[in-house]
């Protein structure tokens, strides 16, 4: 013991002392040509940030790379399984257990007719939807209420409360369900038809104990959609391809979830305390050891911001949600053998939400200093290039994974070029504010009724 | 002045110019926020302080009555 100690110790020493002697040699140097103290501390502040910045890079090198190649993994998982199950051994219709679709709906009046009326479609034979007014002030629960009344062979249930947030509608919704599994969703959101055949599917395994669906662009109008429909491509589905091969995903995306009712009851549904209540609901089924499974080909197509303040608005809400859910069970940080995948998890989500903006706007203030003190603009475009690059190798590879359209490769660079500056500056006082305790509120978007 | 020069000139100067942008925006969004007013109360029940009222019961509260006679003896 004593002998493990002093070699610590003999390790520290080692290291102070070597730091020491640079601080000293570099000093030195310094002295010899400038002769300047402000000269030496910029050295020394452009040399930290240099070594930081290559350490960031390191990680978000192997960040992509293990990205693609998990998502690959699960890509041919998928296609093995798909060749390897006959389609006779397919469950029977009969046989295919109930599904309960919640779909709460706050002030969606625009839209609730159409997202009622597109569920209709789905097939399956064996479903129910429950609408749940969250208290609107707009004409919603009449609307919705005039289809269930015109509609007799599904199921259609309409239920009023007093306003409550998303979390209490979900959990509302979760109560009255009557299916075996729920299907939660949002109120502008259009599944694709196969959905609740190609997500069940997944619960054959009774470890899974929910599944995440696909979700994408539908309003694809404008340069800021069309770059949010990359982002949903790249940053969202490849993240949870690459975490569905390790049966983790650490966001069931609030568009399209489907849980055992089971487990949603077993955990206490949703939480109040989160501005992220779909990341803290996964973390919470994580974290009791259930597995979570993401299904690429069942696709919640949702409708996006379309303006610049309404995205930072979302954007805000989400960095904040996410933050307060990861420091809710940030006990899973420093416990890598009891939490096992979860604490990379973590780990992840706050390389993510925290490091990778702050990293990102610290390089930019960085290498825009130097290019305008010393003249060396080149690095800057360097450093824009080698971020472009993995950026659009990420994107072709999604894009052909995801059949999208080619075209969104060409707003990998739009992406990097002025979108992403301003979305992290939004993210790092996104992240100041929730660090300081910032009262916030709800950001709800504002529908076109585009779906 | 060549090309890589030119490129990053460009990069350069989008870089300063998205991060202003950025930072105008956040304010901006913020502001509008802050501005904005709360629409209608989402429930008609509160009162203007956020004070829930009973919606059909209302609260029996005696009135007042002076004392007789009987009492003061």
């Amino acid at each position: 013991m004593a002998i493990k100690t002093f070699s610590r110790s003999a390790w520290v020493a080692a290291a102070l002392g070597g730091l020491v002697f640079l601080l000293a040699y570099s000093y030195e140097a310094v002295r010899e040509k400038q002769g300047s103290f402000t000269v030496l501390l910029e050295n020394y502040a452009l040399m930290a940030i240099t070594v930081y910045l290559l350490i960031f890079l390191v990680l978000l090198i192997i960040r992509y790379a293990v990205l693609i190649l998990y998502s690959f993994m699960d890509h041919l998982e998928s296609l093995h399984q798909k060749r390897n199950v006959s389609p006779t051994l397919y469950r029977d219709d009969s046989a295919l257990p109930m599904i309960s679709l919640v779909v709460p709906a706050y002030n969606e009046g625009l839209v609730i007719q159409a997202a009622i009326r597109s569920l209709l479609l789905l097939d399956y034979p064996n479903f129910e939807i429950i609408v749940v007014d969250d208290g609107s002030t707009d004409d919603t629960y009449e609307k919705a209420i005039a289809v269930a009344r015109e509609q007799l062979n599904i199921p259609v249930r309409v239920v009023t409360k007093r306003n409550g947030g998303k979390a209490e509608a979900l959990n509302t919704g979760m109560t009255v369900a009557r299916g075996e599994f729920v299907l939660n969703m949002d109120g502008d959101s259009k599944l694709s038809s196969n959905t609740l055949r190609a997500c069940i599917r997944h619960f054959d395994n009774p470890r899974i104990g929910a599944v995440a669906g696909n979700v994408k662009v539908i309003n694809r109008e404008n340069i800021w959609t069309k770059i949010q429909a990359l982002e949903y491509v790249e940053g969202l589905a490849m993240a949870r391809k690459a975490q569905s091969f390790m049966r983790a995903v650490n966001i069931i995306p609030g568009p399209l979830g489907m849980f055992r009712k089971s487990v949603l009851q077993q955990v206490g549904g949703y939480d109040h305390d989160t501005f992220a209540e779909d990341c803290d609901l996964t973390l919470k089924l994580l974290m009791r050891g259930w597995h979570i499974a993401y299904e690429p080909t069942a696709i919640a197509w949702v409708e996006t911001p379309s303006g610049l303040l309404d995205l930072l608005k979302q954007r805000y809400r989400w960095t904040r949600g996410i933050l307060q859910a990861t420091t809710k069970h940030s006990h899973a940080l420093w416990q890598p053998r009891k939490a096992g995948i979860n604490c990379f998890i973590l780990w992840y989500m706050l390389f993510e939400g925290i490091m990778w903006p702050f990293s990102t706007l610290l390089g930019n203030v960085f290498f825009a200093y130097v290019g305008i003190q010393y003249g060396l603009a080149t690095l800057l475009f360097y450093w824009w290039l080698q971020l472009t690059v993995l950026d659009v190798v990420a994107a072709s590879y999604c894009v052909v994974i995801e059949e999208e359209e080619p075209s969104l490769i060409f707003y990998a660079i739009m992406f990097r070029l002025f979108y992403i500056n301003i979305i992290d500056v939004s993210k790092v006082f996104a992240t100041i504010e929730e660090w300081r305790g910032h009262t916030m509120t709800w950001g709800k978007l504002e529908r076109e009724g585009k779906l | 002045m060549d090309l890589i020069s030119i490129l990053a000139t460009v990069i350069l100067v989008t870089t300063v110019g998205t991060m202003v942008v950025g930072v105008g925006a956040y304010a901006a969004f913020k502001l509008r926020d802050k501005r904005k007013p709360s629409k209608k109360r989402t429930d008609d029940t509160l009162d203007g302080t956020g004070r829930q009222e009973p919606i059909f019961l209302k609260r029996y509260v005696p009135e007042a009555t002076p004392p007789t006679t009987a009492d003061e003896t």
